[in-house]
């Protein structure tokens, strides 16, 4: 078959009587539609493989490591009863990651989600398809989002197994207390769910830069480095109504969930900050893209 | 100037209507006051120099870019008032079609009929074969070479089963049996009723394949019509003539109405700008004078000899026209031979 004997798609035959195009025609549910080409992309991407798979495996890694060479991580949180209670194991993985890391996994996605069309010389591709702005810029966003908390999920999810593997015993609390197992692992998944907020902030801040700089080494690169930055920050004293509002603050929201008595303020005050976070960023994001010109000067 | 004039198809009104669009680039103007009026079930070939505008006019096509000035409709319908629904039935690519390179062709083509949505999806593997991918279809995009590219893109606009199908110099890279085949498929599509818009620098193929013609320089068009009218406004041919003596040629071309001859260089061969009848006379006449034909090739054609002149030698009489606009040394009309 060739293109001048085969048969071509037909064009003519399936044209509304009001002469009005069928072919390649808006669908409802347009950004839908975009989130479902974006998970598609996202599945054929090395680097999202590679990321999953690490974020399954290393609680696993953890577990092992420390059981070989019998130390303690004394100077972390949860870190002396690693070696106790299985549940430490999830926590531990938290406060090593909450920081720097789930920062840098969303970034990996939402920080190159649009710049990577520019690199590569698709928007052409993309937007001359009967998708509007609108319906582009929401589904790459809820791709990103949608990543974004599928590794949340993978990393606490593997981190909880890892912590059943150790051993489902009491753990102690920051206050003392003993927390029996059952109630121990009910904290731990109810601290990583905390951790969602804050990385959908990130998510809007990596997509506000990849957007703005049309840059992926920045995409991905910036909201890393902001992470380590603000940690280090966070040891300064500050004001506290300052701390409140940084990007990082709720990382560590879950920190009077595994107090006695026990404060939840954190988490509600974390979500504000995170939803403002990504409210500004992802606005911010959309007027950049919105007025943004794809054609040859 | 050869102003469009609006022709609605029958039974309806034309695919694209372009009123005064004009854009600018900062202080660059990338088009300025363009009109154009293409109608159903015709190619319609966008020609220009680089930097003429037409890959800004088809990005306005597009919606890729917003004109700063006048309208634009397709299928009758203004962007503002049709919103995403302005690309229903069209489908193309602006410059080099570029896809996602870690995925395969096939990959790519499912991807954006994610987006098309509909029937899209059955197409793939037809449009695969189609287009002459076959096998490497399952290949990723990063080792295709550009022709490969081509035809990939060319699937991707068909998977939208355009109405209206715009292709920015669609054979950049292709084998010379995929440029008979696609300029076939062209001309099937617009038998199909199908609109063409095709944007090239290769003059040859706009003849084989176009109806009309829009040339645009420095962001204006500067002419626009059938090609018919094209050709009843273009000059003679010019031809490369090799002879056994070619001071002798020269003279007896000098006698000879309606041929302009000339030497470029000592070595080179004869340019000859004349129509078929007094060709075949002039060499009828170098045989009657001993003057052996070694060769006599096709140079410039009336359409290339038309174009250079409107791109090159814009702003003078057409009579006066600079002989470079022909790019064969020869002006656009026929004048006193040169003497030697």
């Amino acid at each position: 078959m060739t293109l001048a004997s085969g048969a071509w798609p037909t064009f003519a035959a399936d044209r509304p009587a009001d002469d009005r195009p069928a072919a390649g025609g808006r669908q409802r549910g347009g950004s839908a539609v975009v989130w479902r080409a974006e998970m598609t992309k996202m599945a054929g991407q090395w680097r999202v493989r590679a990321a999953a798979l690490a974020c399954a495996v290393a609680p696993f890694a953890v577990l092992m490591a420390f059981n070989v060479q019998g130390a303690t991580p004394s100077d972390t949180l949860f870190g002396q009863w690693i070696h106790t209670s299985g549940w430490a194991v999830p926590m531990v993985v938290l406060l090593w990651s909450g920081q720097w890391l789930l920062p840098a996994l969303t970034a990996i996605v939402a920080g190159d989600i649009f710049s990577a069309e520019d690199h590569l010389g698709t928007w052409k591709t993309v937007l001359t398809r009967s998708r509007s702005r609108g319906q582009v810029f929401t589904g790459k966003l809820l791709a990103a989002a949608s990543f974004a908390v599928v590794m949340v999920v993978i990393v606490g999810g593997a981190s909880m197994l890892a912590g059943l593997a150790g051993g489902s015993r009491p753990l102690v609390g920051l206050t003392g207390q003993t927390v029996p197992a059952g109630h121990a692992a009910w904290l731990a998944a109810l601290s990583w769910s905390t951790q969602l907020p804050p990385i959908l902030a990130f998510t809007g801040l990596a997509v506000l830069l990849s957007v703005w700089t049309r840059n992926s080494v920045v995409g991905i690169g910036a909201p890393v480095l902001l992470g380590l930055v603000l940690q280090l920050v966070s040891m300064v004293d500050m004001p506290l109504a300052l701390r409140h509002w940084l990007i990082n603050t709720p990382f560590g929201a879950w920190i009077g969930l595994w107090t006695q008595p026990r404060f939840v303020g954190p988490v509600g005050q974390g979500a504000a900050t995170s939803g403002l976070w990504l409210a500004v960023t992802v606005a911010a994001a959309w007027a950049v893209f919105r007025r943004r010109a794809i054609g040859a000067a | 100037m050869r102003s469009p004039e609006p022709s609605p198809a029958a039974g309806g009104r034309p695919v694209v209507e372009a009123a005064g669009v004009t854009k600018w680039y900062g202080e660059t103007t990338a088009l300025d006051r363009v009109d154009l009026v293409i109608d159903a079930g015709t190619v319609h070939g966008l020609l220009g120099p680089n930097g003429a505008g037409k890959t800004t006019l088809l990005s306005a096509l597009f919606g890729l870019v917003l004109p700063d000035e006048g309208e634009l409709r397709l299928f009758g319908r203004t962007r503002a008032t049709a919103g995403a629904a302005w690309l229903d039935g069209v489908g193309g690519f602006v410059e080099a079609p570029r896809f996602y390179p870690y995925l395969s062709g096939r990959a790519n083509l499912e991807v954006l009929s994610a987006l098309d949505g509909g029937d899209a999806p059955s197409l793939v593997d037809h449009l695969v074969d189609l287009v002459g991918l076959g096998s490497d279809g399952d290949r990723k995009v990063r080792g295709y070479s550009l022709g490969m590219r081509q035809r990939l893109g060319l699937a991707a606009a068909l998977l939208r089963r355009p109405r209206l199908l715009i292709l920015d110099e669609p054979t950049n890279g292709m084998d010379p049996a995929g440029i008979r085949d696609l300029t076939a498929a062209l001309r099937r599509l617009a038998e199909d009723g199908v609109t063409v818009i095709l944007s090239s620098h290769d003059m040859h193929q706009v003849e084989a394949v176009c109806d009309a013609v829009t040339v645009l320089h420095r962001g204006t068009t500067v002419w626009s019509g059938s090609l018919d009218a094209m050709r009843g406004e273009a000059p003679d041919p010019v031809w490369q003539l090799r002879t056994s003596d070619d001071a002798a040629a020269l003279a007896v071309a000098g006698r000879r109405a309606g041929v302009d001859a000339l030497r470029h260089d000592q070595d080179g061969p004869l340019a000859v700008m004349a129509g078929q009848a007094a060709l075949d006379d002039l060499v009828v006449e170098l045989g009657r004078a001993g003057v052996a034909v070694r060769a006599l090739v096709l140079d410039t054609t009336p359409l290339q000899s038309f174009f250079f002149h409107l791109t090159e030698g814009r702003g003078a009489d057409p009579g006066a026209a600079p002989a470079a606009a022909t790019g064969t040394g020869l002006g656009p009309r026929r004048r006193a031979v040169p003497s030697r």
